[in-house]
């Protein structure tokens, strides 16, 4: 097996090559990474999740790992990364899932909930909040972000991050996640710009800027985790969430942690997730929805 | 070429260094069949260099094997500060090092073994034999070369068209070809890897001499460093021994240094082994290449260690042999004249240098201060004494003229004129 990997299957769904980890039985958990990690991040969850009765499936995002990477920005428009992941699940045969999400991971998860919501039972979120609340952020929310601006500048910024020995990626990167491997990652043909990409198709300037209101709420039972070391993102990002959840909300802090909660503490991530999923009613039963939102079957 | 089998490679490579490893990587990539053989079983921290010159870096690039030093814990330097007793810390030059070679940056930091680790196995990627752990290394030259080696007890026998020698300053190879070095012993040195500097800037380099040492703290990053004394050979015990390391470590509270050096002696952490080495030159008395044999790096000849280019060097002799190796079918001694060449004016510069800075910077005591007080005065006066330190910069044949004529040296110690 290559190093760094738990992958176990492959599979070519909307148009695109997804690598994903498809382990255990029950119900099922899909285990989302973000910015620049892979299934990996997930390393210390997975085994207790199979253990404790989940069948996890925990895919690398298209631009990341082993999966597909297009070299066009709209490749990266989250819709587009949310359909990635209805078609995994589809072609796993799963039509309802735990979500859980960290960083892009979990802002596609959000997406996925408020977009697809029988398909998601309970929804987990690490670091990142609603979208909604980064339609309107505060001063220091964008100042905090600043580094989200700077991936914008096409083509230039592959440049700057990985010359003299990628010395301005270390310097962003601090010694934080999985900094010793991500360079080496980045490298991999193609794989920087797409990492690049997700940015630019989600978070340009302008998107930024635009104020978009009309989220349909998140219906699934929603946990939302933060640490108190995120350099990048504010607690508010997440505790501002709340207003876009309709189904059950629990917010937990977890300190000691830096932005990457999973891999700096991997028991009380495991602990959070085991202590939720699976624990909450839904805010909307799947038949009765069918019925509140009057479409047929 | 095309005929190589296993036990008959096109090049067998013995000693994965810097020199050996990025070899190998750029002969496998090139196409040709390569064997590398490595004494350890795995690359630990055995403290070799860890600092190498925007001009070594160019070399990288060239070999294609550069992206190991940034995947490796290697950390760009942006300056360089020369702190010195004779200077009050605050007034101590600094000069940017970023802008000597286009297209590189500053020199760079990083962990000898890890970036060894991942050159080895770019070349196992590209298709090298690398073996770990090949003990008792033994080369006959010749039309028809043959390498043998022990691994897990087991003899092995290797018929290479060309063995490339690279075991660093043990000169394995070189010894068994009837190679023999002259040495020069100076001063001695000693290396600890450290983390935990925290308030260190990880931009800045300090060298510097104060007492009866001459410190370098060469920063890679996250508070991490590898921190270097060269020191007068008698002062070898004060490092030996128990707290040896604490001594080291100790020996960094330097008034020549802001806050005396608070920022590197009170946070200092080892995170590998303390070495003690001669910081010695070595001459070949044979030539380096012969019938089958090629040597590199170390293993040809190097200048003291206090220059500090011992990598760029190696990473210049790889380049050099491997353009002849990949060039033509031609591999007879003949052929590697523009080699031998080169290495020879790059050696008297860089040996020269290696001089001008061990008897600047690496002598002690009243007689040497009042030296290094005289030098500084004459670089303040004009920039252009200082051109020694562009051999850690630029590669030696693009250092001016004269800062390798007797005249200049004299100049600068004011000894006779």
């Amino acid at each position: 097996m290559k190093k760094d990997s738990l992958l176990t299957d492959t599979a070519t769904v909307n148009g695109i090559e997804i690598a994903y980890v498809d382990r255990g039985t029950g119900d099922p958990v899909v285990l989302l990474h973000g910015f620049p990690d892979s299934h990996y991040l997930w390393r210390h969850q997975i085994d207790p999740l199979v253990e404790a009765g989940f069948r996890v499936i925990a895919p690398d995002l298209r631009g990341f790992g082993e999966s597909g990477k297009p070299q066009e920005v709209e490749a990266y428009d989250m819709r587009v990364v949310v359909n990635d992941v209805v078609a995994l699940t589809q072609h796993l045969g799963i039509s309802r899932a735990h979500v859980v999400g960290h960083d892009w991971g979990a802002a596609i998860a959000w997406m996925y909930a408020f977009l697809m919501p029988r398909r998601v039972d309970h929804l987990a979120v690490f670091s990142v909040g609603h979208p909604g609340v980064f339609s309107t952020p505060s001063i220091e929310q964008r100042k905090a972000s600043w580094y989200m601006l700077f991936y914008q500048f096409p083509g230039v910024s592959e440049q700057l991050l990985r010359r003299n020995g990628w010395r301005l990626f270390k310097e962003i990167m601090g010694n934080e996640g999985d900094y010793q491997r991500y360079p080496r990652e980045l490298a991999r043909p193609g794989a920087l710009t797409s990492a690049l990409n997700w940015y630019r198709a989600n978070r340009s300037p302008e998107a930024e800027l635009r104020v978009e209101s009309n989220f349909p709420p998140v219906l699934a039972p929603t946990l939302g985790v933060w640490s108190d070391g995120d350099k990048a993102l504010l607690e508010e990002g997440m505790t501002g969430s709340a207003k876009f959840v309709r189904g059950s909300w629990r917010y937990e802090k977890v300190t000691g942690a830096s932005h990457w909660i999973p891999l700096d503490q991997p028991e009380v991530t495991t602990e959070l997730l085991l202590g939720f999923l699976g624990t909450e009613t839904s805010a909307a039963a799947p038949a009765r929805r069918r019925r509140m939102y009057g479409r047929s079957a | 070429m095309s005929e190589a089998t296993d036990d008959a490679p096109d090049v067998v490579v013995v000693g994965g260094g810097i020199a050996g490893a990025s070899a190998a990587a750029h002969l496998a990539a090139s196409g040709l069949s390569v064997a590398l053989l490595e004494k350890q079983a795995e690359y630990t921290d055995i403290v070799r260099g860890e600092w190498i010159a925007p001009w070594g870096l160019q070399e990288a690039q060239r070999l294609g094997v550069d992206e190991c030093f940034g995947f490796g814990g290697g950390w760009e330097i942006r300056e360089w500060t020369q702190w010195d007793e004779t200077v009050a810390p605050g007034d101590a030059e600094t000069v940017d090092m970023t802008r000597f070679v286009p297209g590189v940056g500053g020199p760079m930091a990083f962990p000898h073994h890890t970036v060894c680790e991942l050159m080895a196995e770019q070349a196992a990627d590209a298709g090298a034999t690398v073996v770990m752990g090949a003990q008792r290394a033994a080369v006959t030259g010749g039309e028809q070369p043959t390498v043998t080696y022990r691994l897990d007890g087991v003899e092995h026998e290797l018929r290479p068209r060309l063995v490339i020698g690279a075991t660093g300053r043990s000169c394995t190879v070189g010894r068994q070809v009837g190679v023999s070095m002259t040495n020069s012993v100076h001063h001695w040195g000693g290396g600890l890897r450290v983390a935990g500097l925290d308030d260190w800037p990880m931009d800045v380099q300090a060298m510097g001499t104060e007492g009866e040492r001459m410190f370098m703290v060469f920063p890679q990053g996250d508070g991490m460093a590898r921190l270097y004394i060269n020191f007068p050979t008698e002062n070898r015990p004060r490092y030996q021994g128990d707290g040896g390391v604490d001594r080291f470590i100790a020996d960094f509270e330097l008034s020549s240094l802001p806050d005396g050096g608070a920022s590197v002696y009170s946070a200092a952490t080892p995170i590998g082994p303390l070495k003690l080495w001669p910081s010695v030159a070595m001459f070949p008395e044979q030539s380096i290449v012969t019938d089958g044999v090629v040597l590199v790096g170390d293993e040809a000849g190097n200048a003291d260690t206090v220059l500090g280019t011992g990598l760029s060097c190696s990473l210049r002799d790889t380049r050099m042999v491997c353009d002849v190796l990949t060039g033509g079918d031609d591999w007879s001694p003949a052929a590697f004249e523009p080699y031998l060449i080169e290495r020879k004016f790059r050696m008297e510069r860089l040996h020269f240098g290696a001089d001008i800075v061990a008897k600047l910077y690496c002598e002690f005591g009243p007689e040497a201060m009042a030296r290094r007080r005289r030098a500084r005065e004459l670089m303040e006066e004009n920039f252009a004494a200082s051109v020694t330190g562009l051999l850690n910069m630029v590669a030696p044949e693009n250092v001016p003229d004269f800062g390798f004529s007797e005249f200049f040296a004299e100049r600068l110690f004011r000894e006779r004129v």
